[in-house]
C-alpha cells in the first residue's frame, strides 16, 4: 500500500467535527486536569504534525525537533522576562527565529545521510541542553538570588503569560490556554496537510524515496531539504512559546531524551509521513500512557508493548490502517451500489488521485 | 532530420573525470548533433555510465567544458541540466518507489521542465496533461494508478522513460534500456525509440545488446578504460580493428556484420558483452 492520495471532503468533515468536539469540551464542564492534558496533546500534536514532514515525508532522521521547540519556549521567554515585552510579541518573532535555527541545522545536515543526521541533532540537542544545565554564571540578581543567563537547571520563569489569567480569572484562565494550543494545532495541521498534498510534498517524498533520480528529474536537493527545515520549524518554535506561557516556566528538560522517545513514538504509532498519523499517534501514545498512570511498575513495560504492537502488527501506523479500513468500505460500498465494478473501481470511481 | 544545418547540439570538449588519483573519463571530445541518435558502446566497466553522468551533472567533470543547447554546462547540478532540456534515463531501475506510476511522471513534468522558485498548491492542468500524454506514449496508461514499486522490470524501465519525457527535453540520455529485457520487450523498446527519433529528439544511448544499438544509431562510439577508441557509422564499426579486439570479439562481429547487411533479418543479435 502507498499513500493513494487525497480525500479531501473526507478529511474536511472529519476535521470539522473534531474541531467543534474539542471547541465544546471547555463548557461540558471538565475537570481542570482534563483541560490541561487536552492542552499538552495540543501542544505535542503540533511538534509531532510538522516533524513529519521531515522525518516521515522527507525522510531526513533528524532529531532536532525538539531541540527546534526549546528553541522557541526558550526564546519566548528570554525576550519576554530580558525586553519586557508581551509575550504574544516574542512568542511570534520565536516562531521567526525558529526557522533561521532550522534552517543552520538544515545546512549542517546537508552533506549527511541516514543514521547520521540523526547522530548530529542528537549532538546539537545535547550541547544546547548542556549549555543550560551548565549554566551558572550570574546574569543578573534578583534581590540576593543570583538567576543565570537561561535560567540553569531551575529553568527560566518570570517572564510572565499570555495574559487570560487577568482576562479569565484564576479559574478560569486554563481555558484560554486550552483555545490558544487549539488553534495553534489547526494551523500547524491545515499547514502540514497542504504540504503533504501539494506539488511540494512530492517533492520531499521522491527526494525521499530516490535522491538520485529526484535530482535528474529537476528537484534541487539543497533547496528542498532547507525547505523541509524551514518549513516545518516555525509551527514547532510557536508550540515551544506557547509551552512555555501556558506554564510559565520553561527549562533544559523539554531537551530529555525520553521526552523526544515519547514524541517519536507519537509519530510511529501514527504512520509515519501519513497526514493524520501525528494527530492519531499523540492521542493514542498519551491515551496509554495516561491508562498506565496508576500502574507505575508496568508503565514503561506496557508502553513498549504497545509501540512493538503497532510496528509488528501496523508498520504504516493507525493512521495506515485506518485508510485501509476506509479504502475497504467504500469498495463495499461501491459494490453494493454498482454491482459489476472492477476491482480498481474505488479508486477510479474518487476521480482525481494524486 | 536538420543534421547538415545546425550547430551541435552537445558538445564536449576535452573532459576528464578523476575519482581521487583514478582517471576515470579522459580527454573525451565529440558532438552529438539535433535529432541524430548517438550509440555509446564498450566493455563493463568503460565509463559510460560515468560519463552520462559527468555530462548530467550528477557527478561533474573535473577539466575540460561541456556546452549544451549553447550553454556551458559543465558545472551545471543535475536538476538544472535537466531544467535546460537533457533527460536521462538510468541503468537500474531507479524511480520514487512509494509513489504511483503517474505521480512519478507528474513529478517530473513539474518540476523537470523549469525551475519552481515557489512551488504552487497542485499540479496545474499542463503538467497533468504532459504527464498523461508521456504515460500514453510509452504505453503506461494502464497502470498508471499501481504503486511504482511493484511494477515489472519492463514497466519500470519504460516509466523512466515517461519521466524523462514529461521534462519536455530536447534531448534524451538512455543508459541501457533494454538491459534485462527479453527479445520481445527489446523489440518493442526499439520501437518507441524509433518514435522519439521521428519526433525529433536528440538520443545519446548506452547498449550491450549491439542488434539494438547499431539499428538505431546514426552514428556510434565505443568506449575503452574512459576512453574513445572508435567513434562513426555503425557499418564502419565491424571492420574496425581495435574495437573488434577489446570489445566485440570475432565471433560476434561476424554476426554482426551479418545483421548490418541483412537488416530484417531476426538474427538473435550479437551481443558484444564479454
Ligand atoms: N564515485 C566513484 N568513485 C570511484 N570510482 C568510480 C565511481 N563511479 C564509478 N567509478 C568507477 O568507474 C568505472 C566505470 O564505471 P561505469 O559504471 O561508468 O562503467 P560502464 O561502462 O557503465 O559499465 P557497465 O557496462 O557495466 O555499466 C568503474 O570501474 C567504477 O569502479
Ligand atoms: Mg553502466
Amino acid at each position: 500500500m502507498f499513500e493513494t492520495g487525497p480525500n479531501w471532503r473526507r478529511d474536511v468533515a472529519f476535521g470539522a467535527v473534531l474541531i467543534a468536539v474539542l471547541i465544546a469540551i471547555p463548557f461540558l464542564g471538565p475537570s481542570r486536569y482534563f483541560i490541561g492534558q487536552l492542552t499538552l496533546f495540543f501542544i505535542w500534536a503540533t511538534v509531532v504534525s510538522q516533524w513529519n514532514l521531515v522525518f516521515g515525508v522527507a525522510g531526513i532522521f533528524s532529531l532536532a525537533q525538539m531541540a527546534i521547540f526549546a528553541f522557541g519556549g526558550f526564546a519566548t521567554g528570554m525576550m519576554g522576562l530580558y525586553l519586557g515585552i508581551s509575550l504574544w510579541f516574542t512568542l511570534v518573532l520565536a516562531g521567526v527565529g525558529s526557522i533561521l535555527f532550522s534552517i543552520i541545522i538544515g545546512l549542517a545536515c546537508l552533506r549527511l545521510r541516514g543514521p547520521y543526521v540523526a547522530l548530529l541533532t542528537l549532538a546539537i540537542a545535547q550541547v544546547m541542553y548542556l549549555l543550560i544545565i551548565t549554566d551558572t554564571a550570574c546574569f543578573y540578581m534578583e534581590g540576593v538570588t543570583c538567576r543565570n543567563f537561561t535560567g540553569g537547571t531551575r529553568g527560566l520563569a518570570k517572564f510572565g503569560d499570555f495574559g487570560f489569567r487577568e482576562l479569565l480569572g484564576r479559574r478560569e484562565y486554563l481555558k484560554g490556554d486550552y483555545y490558544l494550543s487549539l488553534f495553534l494545532l489547526v494551523l500547524a495541521t491545515v499547514f502540514s496537510f497542504a504540504i503533504i498534498r501539494s506539488p511540494l510534498g512530492f517533492a520531499f517524498r521522491a527526494l525521499r524515496d530516490n535522491p538520485e533520480y529526484g535530482v535528474s528529474r529537476g528537484l534541487s536537493r539543497f533547496k528542498y531539504q532547507l525547505l523541509v527545515f524551514a518549513m516545518s520549524a516555525f509551527f514547532t518554535g510557536l508550540a515551544g512559546g506557547v509551552f512555555a506561557g501556558h506554564f510559565r516556566v520553561i527549562g533544559a528538560n523539554v531537551l530529555s531524551l525520553p521526552l523526544l522517545l515519547f514524541l517519536i513514538s507519537m509519530m510511529v504509532v501514527g504512520g509515519l509521513g501519513r497526514a493524520w498519523g501525528p494527530i492519531l499517534g499523540a492521542a493514542l501514545v498519551m491515551l496509554a500512557d495516561e491508562g498506565m498512570k496508576d500502574f507505575v511498575e508496568i508503565r514503561n513495560m506496557g508502553y513498549g508493548a504497545l509501540i512493538v504492537a503497532i510496528v509488528v502488527l501496523l508498520p504504516q501506523g493507525a493512521a495506515g490502517g485506518l485508510e485501509q479500513v476506509w479504502d475497504w468500505g467504500r469498495r463495499q460500498v461501491l459494490a453494493l451500489r454498482g454491482g459489476a465494478d472492477r476491482p480498481a473501481a474505488g479508486r477510479a470511481g474518487e476521480g482525481r488521485r494524486e | 532530420m536538420e543534421r547538415t544545418a545546425s550547430e551541435p547540439l552537445l558538445t564536449c570538449q576535452g573532459v576528464d573525470k578523476y575519482f581521487g588519483a583514478l582517471a576515470a573519463v579522459r580527454d573525451m571530445t565529440f558532438d552529438v548533433f539535433p535529432g541524430e541518435a548517438l550509440g555509446i558502446g564498450g566493455p563493463n566497466g568503460a565509463v559510460k555510465t560515468t560519463l552520462f553522468d559527468v555530462i548530467s551533472g550528477l557527478n561533474p567533470a573535473t577539466a575540460g567544458s561541456i556546452t549544451f543547447d549553447g550553454r556551458t554546462i559543465t558545472r551545471a547540478t543535475p536538476d538544472r541540466t535537466c531544467q535546460l532540456g537533457m533527460a536521462r534515463t538510468f541503468q537500474l531501475n531507479a524511480g520514487f518507489d512509494t509513489l504511483s506510476a503517474r505521480e512519478n511522471t507528474l513529478i517530473a513534468a513539474y518540476f523537470g521542465r523549469h525551475n519552481r522558485l515557489v512551488p504552487g498548491m497542485r499540479f496545474d492542468r499542463e503538467t497533468q496533461r504532459l504527464a498523461d500524454e508521456a504515460m500514453e506514449f510509452v504505453g503506461l496508461d494502464e497502470v498508471a494508478h499501481e504503486a511504482t514499486q511493484t511494477l515489472p522490470v519492463y514497466h519500470r524501465k519504460l516509466l523512466m522513460v515517461a519521466g524523462a519525457l514529461a521534462t519536455q527535453p530536447k534531448m534524451l540520455l538512455m543508459d541501457e534500456p533494454v538491459g534485462g529485457l527479453n527479445p520481445q520487450e527489446i523489440d518493442d523498446v526499439m520501437a518507441l525509440v524509433r518514435r522519439l527519433k521521428e519526433r525529433g529528439l536528440t538520443i545519446m544511448l548506452i547498449e550491450h545488446v549491439m542488434r539494438f544499438l547499431v539499428r538505431l544509431s546514426d552514428r556510434v562510439l565505443i568506449m575503452h578504460h574512459g576512453e574513445k577508441i572508435f567513434e562513426g557509422s555503425a557499418s564502419g564499426l565491424v571492420y574496425d580493428k581495435t574495437v573488434v579486439d577489446v570489445y566485440l570479439g570475432e565471433g560476434s562481429s561476424r554476426r554482426l556484420r551479418h545483421l548490418l547487411e541483412d537488416q530484417p533479418s531476426s538474427d538473435e543479435g550479437a551481443s558484444g558483452a564479454p
